[in-house]
């Protein structure tokens, strides 16, 4: 082989590799519109999108799977603990991370910013994306959908806990979020009436709760959790 | 060294060996805050989030210091002439290296993108393409004015285009997040997988050309297959960062297979610096270069080809995508590719910088050995976290940090590799500034006969 025979080879290696993925990306600008609903990009997806860099949540989180490995990741945030979650995590996470032994900084986020920054966490979430990150997967959730019915049963309570988002911050048999406690059990420390008054308003019964209070609930609604939850035992 | 204007280099690396020490230091406070309860009160003042972008911009700047020295040390020899601009090639240091001084000082009071390792401020961008400009002007003058074309400096110079190119990709502001990360792997990717690639081949290839003394034509014929390899796989292999971000599917194809064939070049170059090293014919007087060289060529295998190999398919990524096996890999190969590439060129030529025949390789032994087995002990740890991780957050469902709870004890074994890390990266660093001449009665066995050869 000959050195301009290798040369060749590099030349056309490299120019071949280059084409293809040039041509690619033409593409993918074209597609990527409707993979990530880009006519939804609207003025307060774009702020939020600073506000997540202002803030450099980036370097601590992942989002669609990059960053920094610290905290969980960002990019189906959205479904797990829905707008209020967000909320209450950015404005209070010396409450919200109280009794965990990895804390968030306060960042100083403003009112202003807060809704902004959920906006485009919201736009994140509807990206398709092949279904990524498996824990927050569509496949992933009708799966643990199945295993809770199984554990729990299928009332109206258990319905509620998973409908209103309590399974964002606890968990049931391993599945659910953790910035609550696991509720496995939890019958059998409490009571249906402990259940009522802790529900809208944690605080009044357990001063140093860090949960937020419940308010947007009816009294129907929080009966029935309360029965299904005085029933885990 | 044969031309003066050579010195410049040794600039470089002594400003880079410091940041490196910075780096690694930061690196031990990130491990630290993976499995020890930090304190709320100091994670609002100083978050990981910060020293994570002080880790990994360290990181970037130590090692682009550590190339750009490179080529000055080498374009002279290759060009068989003076730098264009002596003058230039220190203000160019200077500006650079304050770049960044300013750079890590802004992160500390929050002075950042917000874009994981392009965390520098626009304005201060602003200031590396200034200093990329003013060296790709240095060494293309040097080049145009000596008239003499190597395939050495011609990958070289190659690499240093596309590296400054791709730059100006992460520089501006995208509306759309899945396009943003699009094009920050044009840098990141096409960085460390591309243009790096290209630099350290040239840069690997002179040393070994100097140090082995086989011919220049076979030498730069290998050249030319190993980086054509490199940017054949590499280039279409950026598709394995679009599977997740909202890009077209057939990403999944492209980006599986071409990264499939990534390993190639890897396995072709260490097969090549082997071989070479072998039928060298010259004797060998400092056998620590030699050594580094071929550390360097196997430590890119395994944490580059062997580790990225095995995350790079779709069906295995769709579950390790974003954990500590990610993590794992990273470290792996950024020591095995750059960070060893470095210290060879480094020893290669401090001991010229100090006219040192023959050093003592006694420290510098014991710093290059404690640091490959405590980043390998690191990659192996960090490693079995990310498989728990994989398992118990992305199979099962648990919760981020109940998976942490239980990866925990192995993010507390990687602090304590980190230490080891970190001492010997202090030793090698400390043995390069102060590099002593092998003494008589320290000398190695053997080594007397072996003076007489050639110069290494």
């Amino acid at each position: 082989m000959s050195k301009k025979f290798a040369f060749w080879f590099f030349l056309i290696g490299t120019l071949s590799s280059t084409a293809l993925f040039l041509v690619l990306t033409a593409d993918t600008h074209r597609q990527v519109k409707v993979l990530t609903n880009a006519d939804k990009l609207s003025e307060d997806v774009v702020a939020g999108k600073k506000v997540w860099e202002k803030y450099n949540c980036n370097d601590c989180h992942t989002i669609l799977g990059f960053g920094g490995y610290y905290a969980p990741d960002m990019t189906k945030v959205y479904r797990r603990i829905g707008p209020e979650g967000i909320s209450y995590v950015v404005k209070n996470p010396e409450v919200a991370f109280k009794d965990s032994w990895r804390k968030m900084p306060r960042t100083g986020i403003t009112d202003e910013e807060v809704p902004q920054l959920i906006a485009f966490l919201k736009w994140v979430d509807a990206i398709d994306n092949n279904d990524w990150p498996p824990q927050d997967s569509d496949k992933g959730a009708r799966r643990r959908d199945l295993r809770l019915a199984g554990a729990v049963g299928m009332s109206r309570g258990a319905a509620l806990f998973k409908e209103k988002g309590c399974i964002g911050c606890h968990s049931l048999e391993g599945v659910g979020g953790d910035i609550g406690p696991e509720l496995d059990g939890i019958g059998s420390e409490h009571d249906r009436e402990f259940f009522r008054k802790y529900i809208p308003n944690p605080q009044s019964v357990v001063p140093d709760s860090t949960m937020p209070a419940q308010n947007k609930l009816t009294a129907d609604e929080i009966d029935a959790l309360a029965d299904f939850l005085s029933n885990l035992k | 060294m044969k031309y003066r204007s050579q010195i410049v280099a040794r600039a470089y690396f002594t400003v880079a060996l410091p940041l490196f020490i910075l780096q690694v230091l930061m690196g031990l406070y990130l491990g630290f805050s993976y499995f020890a309860a930090v304190p709320q009160g100091v994670v609002d003042v100083f978050p990981f989030a910060t020293a994570r972008a002080i880790h990994t911009n360290l990181l970037v700047l130590w090692l682009l210091l550590g190339f750009m020295g490179g080529a000055y040390y080498i374009i002279p020899e290759e060009t068989e002439s003076e730098i264009y601009s002596v003058k230039l090639a220190y203000f160019q240091l200077g500006l650079l290296a304050a770049t960044g001084v300013v750079a890590v000082v802004g992160f500390v009071f929050g002075w950042n993108q917000g874009r994981p390792l392009l965390e520098i401020p626009r304005p201060l961008d602003m200031l590396v393409v200034v200093g990329a400009l003013i060296f790709l002007f240095n060494i293309g003058m040097t080049i145009i004015r000596a008239k003499r074309w190597t395939a050495i400096q011609g990958t070289l110079l190659g690499g240093l285009v596309f590296l400054a190119l791709l730059y100006l990709f992460g520089i501006p502001f995208y509306k759309n997040a899945a396009i943003d990360w699009y094009y920050w792997w044009w840098v990141i990717h096409l960085w460390v997988e591309g243009a790096w690639e290209l630099v350290t081949g040239a840069i690997l290839a002179f040393v070994l050309l100097k140090v082995t003394g086989v011919d220049r034509n076979i030498i730069e014929k290998w050249l030319y297959i190993e980086i054509g390899l490199f940017l054949f796989t590499g280039i279409a292999g950026t598709g394995h960062h679009y599977y997740w971000i909202g890009a077209p599917r057939y990403w999944l194809w492209v980006g599986g297979i071409f990264s499939a064939l990534e390993p190639l070049p890897i396995i072709f170059m260490v097969f090549d610096t082997w071989n070479h090293v072998r039928k060298r014919n010259i004797h060998v007087k400092n056998k620590l270069v030699l050594n580094l060289a071929v550390v360097n060529a196997g430590y890119h295998m395994l944490g580059a080809g062997v580790w990225g190999f095995a995350h790079t398919l779709p069906q295995i990524n769709y579950y390790t995508h974003g954990s500590q096996v990610t993590v794992s890999h990273g470290h792996l190969a950024f020591f095995g590719a750059y960070v060893l590439l470095n210290l060879t060129v480094f020893y290669f030529a401090f001991t010229k910088f100090k006219q040192i025949e023959v050093f003592d390789e006694r420290r510098g032994k014991i710093g290059l050995w404690t640091m490959s087995l405590a980043m390998l002990g690191m990659g192996l740890t960090f490693g079995v976290a990310g498989v728990i991780q994989a398992y118990l957050e992305r199979v099962l469902g648990l919760g981020y940090m109940a998976t942490q709870e239980h990866m925990r004890l192995w993010m507390a074994v990687t602090f304590i590799f980190g230490i080891f890390l970190v001492g010997g990266a202090i030793i090698t660093a400390y043995d390069l500034l102060f590099l002593k001449p092998a003494g008589d009665a320290t000398r190695p066995l053997g080594s007397q006969q072996l003076a007489e050869g050639g110069t290494v």
